[in-house]
């Protein structure tokens, strides 16, 4: 491979880094809003968000990709290619992100939440100050397991003509006929990207061993 | 109602699906006073202390803290959560399971609630914490998390955590009954010190020996009913029931 393949592939990384990471920043955080919503059970909002879940958890990556693509400007909009494909990983990993979330809530102990309010405090205080901070560290390997399926799963967003990580080895090997090498690169580039996010996961269970009783 | 009453409670009953666990339950708590609530399993005692600061919901009947109810307004309705926080916080509870948040150190679990509850800065909740700390043989504990302390340890710590809203009233709801036998003594000399100290504690036990020593007035109750008050010495050496005797003979020594 010649530095331009090199080049390349460095790029392709950069697309699939930087589409991932804000899918799964605005995926983490739209989970969570998600699942709260669903935990003031509001009738028809709650059955929608239902609904939601389930749809966008058994629709294939790459069926929804293009799908909110091709049927953006039927609506109207001219979807930019990199915004539909941030649009389609996020409603997928939302999905997900709000079952991980509401059952941490779900979980939450009892005992606590009774410390919380004898303790004067109100709802969101006990939230802030007392679920949270451990629903984090609880759901924390629950999430980064997700954030690695969304970034494994993320080649998807080729089918819109996007040049990530994985469709620009195709392109290289178009031209050097020798597919192999820019693959294996590719291979090494995603396992640091998600050993990033293993690393991540370590951290959390070290300080998950405290909350354990 | 006297400037001098720290908890009321009127013609309290409360149901679980039909079943009536409290009944017309009159109580009277004087500031400074130490009350035990006596009676077997199921008899309600847990419920009638969870009904002091609203984490059971009663049925009927109404309570006050210092003069100020709970869980209705002035007004005859349900209390905001923000409302019922606010008189909540003038109540200080300590539970059988110790509850405490394992995510903050010692000394954060004793100011959490003084600094975002009661808006006091980080300094002054720090100060009164560690001599809270102090006063429950804690202090020097107070960087360690609650996964590393022993269950009276433990328990040390929630009292201080609760003393520190300075409440008009400490609630305990069977504090030593998750102990292991020989750390019971520890968190029992605590309270001890406590009634001592003209601190107001409306306390649920099985330590007939330590209700007998810390209480000014023992109240049994029996399927939600209490049928005998008295101060400690006619309680427990001339009580009217024969219920209570029996009660009594049964849970000797």
């Amino acid at each position: 491979m010649n530095a331009s393949a090199w080049n390349m592939l460095l790029e392709g990384a950069w697309v699939t880094l930087w589409i991932s990471g804000v899918s799964i920043a605005l995926g983490v955080v739209a989970g969570l809003l998600v699942a709260l919503v669903r935990l003031a059970k509001i009738p028809i909002i709650d059955q929608l968000l239902v609904l939601y879940i389930s749809l966008a958890r058994a629709t294939p990556l790459v069926t929804l990709t293009l799908f909110i693509f091709l049927s953006a400007p039927n609506f109207g909009i001219q979807l930019d290619r990199s915004v539909a494909g941030i649009l389609a990983l996020t409603i997928n990993t939302t999905a997900f992100n709000a079952e991980i979330w509401r059952s941490a809530f779900g979980n939450f102990s009892r005992e606590q939440r009774e410390a919380a309010m004898a303790m004067g405090m109100t709802p969101w205080v006990m939230f802030r100050r007392i679920m949270f901070p451990q629903l984090t560290i609880t759901s924390l390997p629950g999430l980064v397991n997700e954030m690695s399926f969304l970034i494994k799963g993320s080649p998807a967003i080729a089918v819109i003509g996007i040049v990530d990580l994985t469709r620009v080895t195709n392109r290289i090997s178009a031209v050097t006929y020798e597919p192999l090498p820019p693959i294996l690169v590719a291979c090494v580039l995603y396992m640091a990207i998600i050993g990033c996010l293993v690393w991540l996961q370590r951290v959390a269970e070290r300080r998950a061993n405290r909350l354990a009783e | 109602m006297s400037e001098a009453t720290a908890v009321s409670i009127q013609n309290l009953s409360k149901s679980f699906d039909e079943i009536e666990v409290l009944r017309d339950v009159d109580l009277m708590v004087n500031k400074g006073e130490v009350v035990t609530i006596l009676g077997s399993s199921g008899s309600g005692k847990s419920t009638l202390l969870r009904c002091i600061n609203w984490l059971e919901q009663p049925d009927r009947g109404i309570i006050k803290i210092a003069g100020q109810r709970i869980g209705v307004t002035d007004g005859g309705k349900p209390m905001s959560m923000r409302e019922l926080a606010k008189v909540r916080a003038r109540t200080g509870m300590v539970f059988q399971s110790f509850n405490l948040w394992p995510h903050l150190n010692v000394l954060h679990n004793v100011t959490e609630a003084p600094i975002h509850v009661l808006g006091k800065s980080r300094s002054e909740a720090e100060a009164y914490a560690h001599e809270l700390l102090d006063k429950v043989g804690m202090s020097h504990k107070a960087k360690a998390y609650p996964n590393t302390l022993s269950g009276g340890q433990k328990q040390r710590v929630a009292i201080a955590r609760a003393l520190a809203m300075r409440p008009e009233v400490m609630l305990f709801d069977e504090p030593t009954s998750a102990l292991d036998p020989e750390l019971v003594g520890e968190v029992l000399a605590v309270i001890k010190a406590l009634s001592a100290e003209g601190y107001t504690m409306v306390i649920v036990t099985h330590e007939m020996t330590f209700a007998r020593a810390v209480s000014d007035q023992v109240v049994f109750l029996e399927k939600g009913r209490i049928i005998e008050r008295a101060d400690p010495e006619t309680f427990f050496t001339r009580p009217d029931t024969e219920r209570v005797r029996k009660f009594l003979e049964r849970n000797e020594g």
